[in-house]
C-alpha cells in the first residue's frame, strides 16, 4: 500500500470555493463569485487528472513490476480523527482505480455544470449562495469517493445529503419546493440510519482484528480475505454477518440512490434548479450508493442473500420507474423517473457481481443523463421556465443546438448501437443473463435479464416520446411563450462536450467477444480491467454466441422502443394515443400517471399516522406537560416563592442586619452543640474500655477523674483519660469528672472550682458478670 | 437641649481629667521599669498566652506575686500594687466612659449630642489603648477619629441639620426583637469564655513589654513604623490606594450634578426652537 | 470589691470590646438616621480595634498595631464615601431616613 501526496487538495479546492462564496459572497460581484466557483472546481478537475495520469499511473507500473502483490491503491494519511479504545479512525484518502474514475466523473461533470449554471442562473438574486452550495456539494462528493474508510466516506455521504436538501429547497419561498427539500432529507435520513447501523455492525465484527484501522476499506478487504470467519459470524439464526451488514448498507444506498422503496424523494427533488438536478440527482450524488456497493464488493460477494436483495431491488426499480415515466407530462419528471430506472440498472450490475459494468453504466449515465437534464434546462430557459411538455413541440426550429445534443443523449440512453449507453447497458444485461450464485435459483439470472430488457424497451419508448413531444411536430405553446430562444454559449458548449462524451465514452469498455489486440485493444478493453483492480474478481461464463445474441437483442429492443415512440408520438400527440389511453389502456395509463399511487400509499401508511402521533404528543407533551405544567408551573412556583421572599428581600438595610446577627448566633449555637465533654465505653478483650472525650477545644492533658464504684465521688488513682476496667469492677452508672476551662467553674487563679461531671449508664451487650446492675 | 449640652461638657471635662490621671499613672510607673530589670526579664520568660494552662505550679500562689516578689522584694511589690490599682481604676473609669458615650450615640435624638458622646467614646478608647502600651495608636486614635472623622460628621450634620421626630426606625420590630435576643445570647457566650481568661495574667500585663529587636520601645511610633514599613508595606500601600479612591469617589458622589434635569438650564436654547 | 478594682486583665478589655460592638449593632438596628447608623458602624470598628490591640498586647506582636492602623485608614475611607452618599441622598430626597430609603424594594 503506497502513499500519495496532495490528494487532499482535490476535495479541499471546492470546499475553499464554498467557504469564500458562502461567507463573503454577498460582498463579491457576480463575476467574482462564478469565477471563484468555476476556478475551484476546474482546478480540482485538473488536479485529479494530474494525480491519475501521474502518481496513480506510476504507482500502477510499480505495482505491476512488483508482481501484482496485494491490492493496488494509493493512500494519504492526514491525521488521526478519532481514537477511543478499539476505535481508531484516521482522516485518510485513497486513490485507486475505482475512486480515480469517480473523481474524474465528479470533477468533470461538476466543472461543466458550473459553467452551465453561469448562464442558467444568470438572473438569480442569491447567486453566491447557489455557487457556494454547488461547490460545497462537489467537495463533499469528493470526500465521499476518496475516503479511505467508512466514517470518512460517511462525512461526504451526509455532506452531499445536506447540499441536496439545500439545493432542492433553494427557492424556499415556494412552499412546495421547501417541502420537497424536506422530503428528500427525511427519506435520506431513513437510509442513513440503516447505513450507520451497517457500519456499526461491521465495526463490531472486525474491531478485534483490524490492527488499529477501524472500518478502513483495505483493512475490511484484507480481513475478509485472510480471516473469512469474521464475516461469517452467526448473527440472526443461520444467516451470516455479511448479509446483515450488506443489507443494512444497501438500505442506506436505497435512500441515497433512490431505489425502491425509498425512491419517492427523487421526483420531487426536481423542484431544485435544473443544473442541480443534472449534477446531484443524475450524475453524481445518486450514484453514491452504486459506488458504495462496488467499493464494498468483497463484503457483498460474501453473501449471496445480500447480492440477491441488491439485484432484485435494482431490477424492480428499473421496471417500475420506467413504467411511471410513461405518462408524465413534466419534462424533468420524466427524466427523474428515468434516472431512478437507470440507477436500478446499475444496481442489477453490481448485484450480479458485475462490478465494472455497474460502474461503467454509472459513468456513461453520468454523461448522457447530465446532458439530458442540461438540455431540459436549456429548453426551459428558452420556454421562460416552463417544463410542461404539452405546450412544447417543434422546438427544433428555435433551438437547434439543444435539439441535436438532446437527440444524441436520447440515442445513448435508448441503447442504440455504438453509443455509450449501448455498451454499458449491454454489459449489465449480459452479466445478469450469465449470473449464477450459490443458492440462487438457476433461472434467476435469466429472470433479471428479462425484467431489465422490458425496462430497457420502456426506457427507449419514454425517452423518445419525450424527444418527439418536445422537438418534433408543431409548436403548441404559442399562447404561453411566443418566441422560444436558443440558450447562450456558456450553456450550449457544456451540452456539446457532454454529447461528445455520450457518443464516445462507451469505447473504453467494449465487450470482450469483440477482441481487439495491441494498444487499441488496451484502450477498448480498458475499463473493466481497470475497475477490476479495485473490486472482487468475478468470472462471467458466457459463450461467444450467446453474447452476440444478447447484443443483438439489446440493439433490437432499443430500436423497437424508438420505433414504438415514433409510431405514437412521431408527429406530436396523436388521436391514436388518446383513444388508447381512454380505452383499453386506461387503467395502465392512470396507474402510470399517478405513479402507482405510491405517494398516496406512503401518505396513508406513514405520513398521516406519524402526523397523528406528532399531534398527540404535541397535545400531551407540549400543550399539557410543557406549557401547562412546566412553564406555567414554573411561573407559579416563582411567583409564590417571590411572594414569600419579598418579605425577606425588602430593601430595608436594617432587616438585613437582623439576618446577619441571627446567622452569627446560629453559628455559635451550632458549634456549641458538640462542645460538652463526655466519655465513651466499649468492650475490649480483658474488660471495658472507658475513653474520655473532652469535646471541642480541650487539650489531651486535661486532668480527669473517674467514679467507677457508683458512690458519686472520684475514685482515687483513676486519672487516666483511657481506662480499662474489668466488668465486675464497674457499677451501672459511671461518672467522669474533668477540669473544663470553658464549661467548668474556676476560681480566679484558673484552678477548677467545681469539676464538670458527666454521668452515663453503662449497658453492655453481654450482661456484665457480677455487676450489681440489676438493682439500679 | 441646653441641659444635654451641659451634660456633654461635664462628660468632656471628666474625660479630660481621667486622661490626665492615666497619663500621670503611666509616668509614675514608667521610671520603675529600669530598676525592675530582672523582674522584667522574668516576665518575658513567662509564657504570655496560655489562658488555659492550669499548671500545678500556678496553684495556690498568685502569679503576679510569683513574678514580682523573688527579685525586687517587698517595696517593689508594694509600688507595683499601687500602680496596678491605679491602672485598674483607670480601666474601669474609661470603660465606663466608653460604654456611656456609645450609649449616648445610639439613644440621643439630637445629632450633636450623639456626636459628642462619640467623641467621648473615642477619647476613652484612646486612653485604653495607652493602658495596652499602644501609645502611638492612642495618639492616632485621637487625631484621626476625634480630630478628623468626627469633624467630618459635624460638618455633615450642619449641612443636613434636620431634627427628627421619631429617632427609632419602626420597621421590622419583631425581627429586631429576635435580633436583640440573639445579640444577648452572643454576649452571654463571649462573656462565658472571657470571664475566666484574664485574672491570673494581670502580672504579665502590668509589666511593660520588652523592646523590639531594633531597640525601640514596644508600641512607640518608631516600633510601629518599623513594623508597618517592613512587614506590612504592601497592605500599607494598598490602603493608601484605597484612600485615594475613596477621596476621588467621595468628590464624584457629593459633587452637584451638572446636567440635573430638575434644575433650569443655564443657557436657554435658540429662540423659537421647539424644545427638545 | 478590692479585687475587682485591683485585678484587671485582658479579658476585661475583650469583654469591653464585645459590649462596644453590641452597642454598635444595636445602633445600626434601631436608629433610622443614616448618620447615627454610620456612627454606630464606627463604634463597631473601634470595638474591633480594641480587640486587635488587646491581642497584640497579649501575644507581644506589633503586627496588631499595624493592622489597627489599616483599619483606621479603611474606616476613614468608608466615612468619606459614606458621608458623600448621605449628602447626595439628602440633596435628592431632603431626608436621610432609612425607613423611607426603600427604592430597591419597588
Amino acid at each position: 500500500m503506497d502513499t500519495i501526496k496532495f490528494l487532499w487538495v482535490v476535495p479541499f479546492l471546492p470546499l475553499c470555493g464554498a467557504f469564500l462564496n458562502l461567507v463573503l459572497g454577498k460582498r463579491l460581484s457576480r463575476q467574482t463569485v462564478h469565477f471563484v466557483a468555476v476556478a475551484a472546481v476546474a482546478a480540482a478537475f485538473f488536479t485529479s487528472l494530474y494525480l491519475v495520469v501521474g502518481p496513480l499511473r506510476e504507482g500502477y507500473a510499480a505495482w505491476k513490476a512488483n508482481g501484482k502483490t496485494g491490492a493496488f491503491e494509493l493512500t494519504e494519511y492526514l491525521w488521526t480523527w478519532i481514537s477511543a479504545g478499539d476505535l481508531h479512525i484516521d482522516l485518510a484518502f485513497r486513490l485507486d482505480p475505482l475512486s480515480s474514475v469517480m473523481i474524474l466523473i465528479v470533477t468533470g461533470c461538476s466543472t461543466l455544470i458550473h459553467i452551465y449554471s453561469t448562464g442558467y442562473m444568470e438572473h438569480e438574486p442569491r447567486y453566491a449562495a447557489y455557487f457556494g452550495y454547488l461547490n460545497l456539494f462537489t467537495g463533499a462528493m469528493l470526500i465521499l469517493v476518496l475516503g479511505a474508510n467508512m466514517p470518512v466516506m460517511f462525512i461526504g455521504w451526509e455532506g452531499v445529503g445536506l447540499c441536496s436538501f439545500l439545493l432542492i429547497g433553494f427557492w424556499f419561498e415556494n412552499e412546495a419546493y421547501a417541502t420537497a427539500g424536506r422530503k428528500a432529507f427525511v427519506v435520506n435520513r431513513i437510509g442513513d440510519f440503516a447505513f450507520l447501523l451497517g457500519m456499526f455492525l461491521l465495526w463490531w465484527a472486525t474491531h478485534g482484528v483490524d490492527g488499529g484501522k477501524s472500518l478502513d476499506f483495505s483493512m475490511l478487504r484484507h480481513v475478509g480475505e485472510t480471516n473469512a470467519a469474521v464475516y461469517e459470524q452467526v448473527f440472526w439464526g443461520r444467516e451470516r454477518l455479511a448479509a446483515a451488514a450488506g443489507i443494512l448498507l444497501f438500505i442506506g444506498a436505497c435512500g441515497k440512490s433512490a431505489q425502491l422503496p425509498l425512491y419517492v424523494w427523487l421526483p420531487d427533488a426536481m423542484a431544485g434548479p435544473t443544473p442541480v438536478s443534472a449534477l446531484i440527482h443524475a450524475a453524481t450524488m445518486v450514484t453514491a450508493g452504486v459506488y458504495m456497493v462496488a467499493r464494498l464488493s468483497f463484503l457483498f460477494a460474501a453473501s449471496t442473500t445480500a447480492m440477491a436483495v441488491v439485484a432484485t431491488v435494482g431490477a424492480l426499480t428499473a421496471l417500475v420507474a420506467a413504467f411511471m415515466a410513461f405518462a408524465q407530462t413534466d419534462l424533468k419528471k420524466v427524466l427523474a423517473y428515468s434516472t431512478v430506472s437507470q440507477l436500478g440498472f446499475m444496481f442489477v450490475g453490481v448485484g450480479t457481481g458485475n462490478w465494472s459494468a455497474g460502474v461503467f453504466h454509472l459513468m456513461t449515465h453520468a454523461f448522457f443523463k447530465a446532458g439530458l437534464f442540461l438540455g431540459a434546462g436549456s429548453v426551459m430557459h428558452g420556454m421562460e421556465g416552463s417544463g410542461d411538455i404539452r405546450i412544447m413541440g417543434g422546438l427544433k426550429r428555435f433551438m437547434p443546438k439543444t435539439r441535436w445534443t438532446f437527440l444524441i443523449y436520447c440515442l445513448a440512453i435508448a441503447g442504440v448501437p455504438l453509443t455509450a449507453g449501448f455498451f454499458s447497458k449491454d454489459e449489465i444485461l449480459a452479466g445478469a443473463w450469465a449470473s449464477h450464485h450459490d443458492g440462487w435459483p438457476a433461472f434467476y439470472g435469466k429472470l433479471l435479464w428479462g425484467v431489465l430488457t422490458v425496462a430497457a424497451l420502456g426506457t427507449a419508448f419514454y425517452m423518445w416520446r419525450l424527444y418527439f413531444l418536445v422537438f418534433e411536430g408543431e409548436y403548441r405553446g404559442a399562447d404561453h411563450v411566443a418566441h422560444p430562444h436558443e440558450s447562450p454559449a456558456n450553456m450550449t458548449v457544456p451540452l456539446m462536450i457532454l454529447a461528445g462524451l455520450a457518443l464516445v465514452a462507451g469505447f473504453v469498455g467494449i465487450p470482450h467477444v469483440i477482441h481487439v489486440g495491441g494498444t487499441a485493444g488496451d484502450i477498448l478493453h480498458f475499463f473493466p480491467e481497470w475497475i477490476g483492480l479495485s473490486t472482487k474478481p468475478m468470472e462471467l461464463h458466457l459463450s461467444n454466441g450467446t453474447t452476440y445474441v444478447l447484443l443483438a437483442v439489446a440493439s433490437a429492443v432499443g430500436l423497437a422502443g424508438i420505433g414504438l415512440a415514433y409510431a405514437f408520438y412521431g408527429k406530436g400527440p396523436s388521436k391514436t394515443v388518446d383513444q388508447l389511453t381512454a380505452g383499453p389502456l386506461h387503467g395502465l395509463y392512470e396507474a402510470s400517471k399517478h405513479k402507482l399511487w405510491v405517494d398516496e400509499f406512503y401518505d396513508r401508511a406513514f405520513v398521516r399516522p406519524f402526523r397523528a402521533l406528532a399531534r398527540g404528543t404535541f397535545e400531551i407533551a407540549d400543550r399539557f406537560l410543557i406549557d401547562t405544567v412546566v412553564v406555567n408551573g414554573a411561573g407559579f412556583a416563582v411567583q409564590t416563592f417571590s411572594r414569600i421572599s419579598r418579605w425577606v428581600q425588602n430593601g430595608m438595610v436594617q432587616r438585613y442586619l437582623v439576618g446577619v446577627v441571627l446567622g452569627t448566633a446560629a453559628i455559635f449555637l451550632w458549634t456549641a452543640r458538640s462542645e460538652h465533654p463526655t466519655f465513651s465505653y466499649k468492650e475490649v478483650p480483658g474488660g471495658i474500655e472507658f475513653r474520655a472525650e473532652p469535646g471541642h477545644g480541650l487539650r489531651s492533658d486535661t486532668p480527669v477523674q473517674w467514679d467507677f464504684d457508683g458512690d458519686g465521688q472520684p475514685d482515687p488513682g483513676e486519672t487516666a483519660q483511657v481506662v480499662v476496667k474489668r466488668p465486675g469492677d464497674v457499677a451501672s452508672r459511671v461518672t467522669l469528672f474533668m477540669a473544663d476551662p470553658v464549661w467548668g467553674k474556676r476560681d480566679r487563679d484558673g484552678k477548677p472550682k467545681n469539676l464538670t461531671r458527666v454521668t452515663r449508664k453503662v449497658q453492655l451487650a453481654t450482661p456484665a458478670a457480677g455487676s450489681d446492675g440489676g438493682g439500679r | 437641649m441646653s441641659a444635654r449640652t451641659v451634660t456633654t461638657l461635664l462628660i468632656q471635662l471628666a474625660l479630660g481629667g481621667l486622661v490626665a490621671f492615666a497619663l500621670a499613672g503611666r509616668a509614675q510607673a514608667q521610671p520603675q521599669q529600669p530598676v525592675d530589670a530582672e523582674a522584667r526579664a522574668q516576665a518575658q520568660a513567662q509564657p504570655i498566652d496560655p489562658p488555659r494552662s492550669s499548671t500545678p505550679a500556678g496553684k495556690g500562689v498568685s502569679k503576679r506575686d510569683q513574678v514580682q516578689s523573688p527579685s525586687a522584694g517587698a517595696p517593689a511589690t508594694a509600688a507595683a500594687q499601687r500602680t496596678k490599682g491605679g491602672l485598674a481604676l483607670a480601666f474601669w473609669a474609661f470603660a465606663a466612659l466608653t460604654v456611656l458615650g456609645s450609649v449616648f450615640v445610639i439613644t440621643r435624638k439630637n445629632l450633636v449630642t450623639a456626636v459628642m458622646g462619640m467623641v467621648g467614646t473615642f477619647f476613652a478608647l484612646s486612653a485604653l489603648y495607652m493602658l495596652l502600651y499602644a501609645h502611638f495608636l492612642a495618639i492616632i486614635q485621637m487625631l484621626v477619629y476625634a480630630g478628623a472623622i468626627m469633624v467630618l460628621f459635624v460638618f455633615v450634620i450642619m449641612i443636613l441639620n434636620k431634627p427628627e421626630d421619631e429617632p427609632y426606625a419602626q420597621s421590622g420590630k419583631f425581627g429586631k426583637g429576635v435580633a436583640g435576643v440573639a445579640m444577648a445570647y452572643l454576649l452571654f457566650r463571649i462573656g462565658q469564655v472571657l470571664i475566666d481568661v484574664p485574672s491570673h495574667l494581670s502580672a504579665a500585663q502590668n509589666a511593660a513589654p520588652a523592646k523590639t529587636a531594633a531597640g525601640y520601645d514596644w508600641g512607640s511610633t518608631a516600633a510601629v513604623g518599623m513594623n508597618l514599613f517592613t512587614d506590612y508595606l504592601f497592605p500599607f500601600e494598598a490602603v493608601s490606594l484605597c484612600l485615594l479612591i475613596a477621596v476621588v469617589g467621595a468628590i464624584a458622589i457629593a459633587r452637584p450634578l451638572k446636567d440635573d434635569p430638575s434644575e433650569p438650564a443655564d443657557a436657554p436654547g435658540p429662540a423659537g426652537a421647539g424644545g427638545h | 470589691m478590692q479585687s475587682i478594682f485591683a485585678d484587671v486583665g485582658f479579658g476585661h478589655f475583650l469583654a469591653l470590646g464585645a459590649v462596644l460592638f453590641a452597642i454598635g449593632v444595636a445602633g445600626v438596628l434601631l436608629r433610622k438616621n443614616v448618620l447615627i447608623i454610620m456612627m454606630s458602624i464606627e463604634l463597631m470598628l473601634n470595638a474591633a480595634n480594641l480587640t486587635i490591640l488587646t491581642f497584640a498586647r497579649m501575644h507581644g506582636d506589633l503586627g496588631g498595631h499595624s493592622f489597627a492602623m489599616i483599619v483606621m485608614a479603611v474606616a476613614a475611607a468608608e466615612v468619606a464615601v459614606g458621608l458623600a452618599i448621605v449628602v447626595a441622598i439628602f440633596r435628592g430626597r431632603r431626608h436621610v431616613d432609612v425607613d423611607r430609603l426603600n427604592l430597591l424594594k419597588h
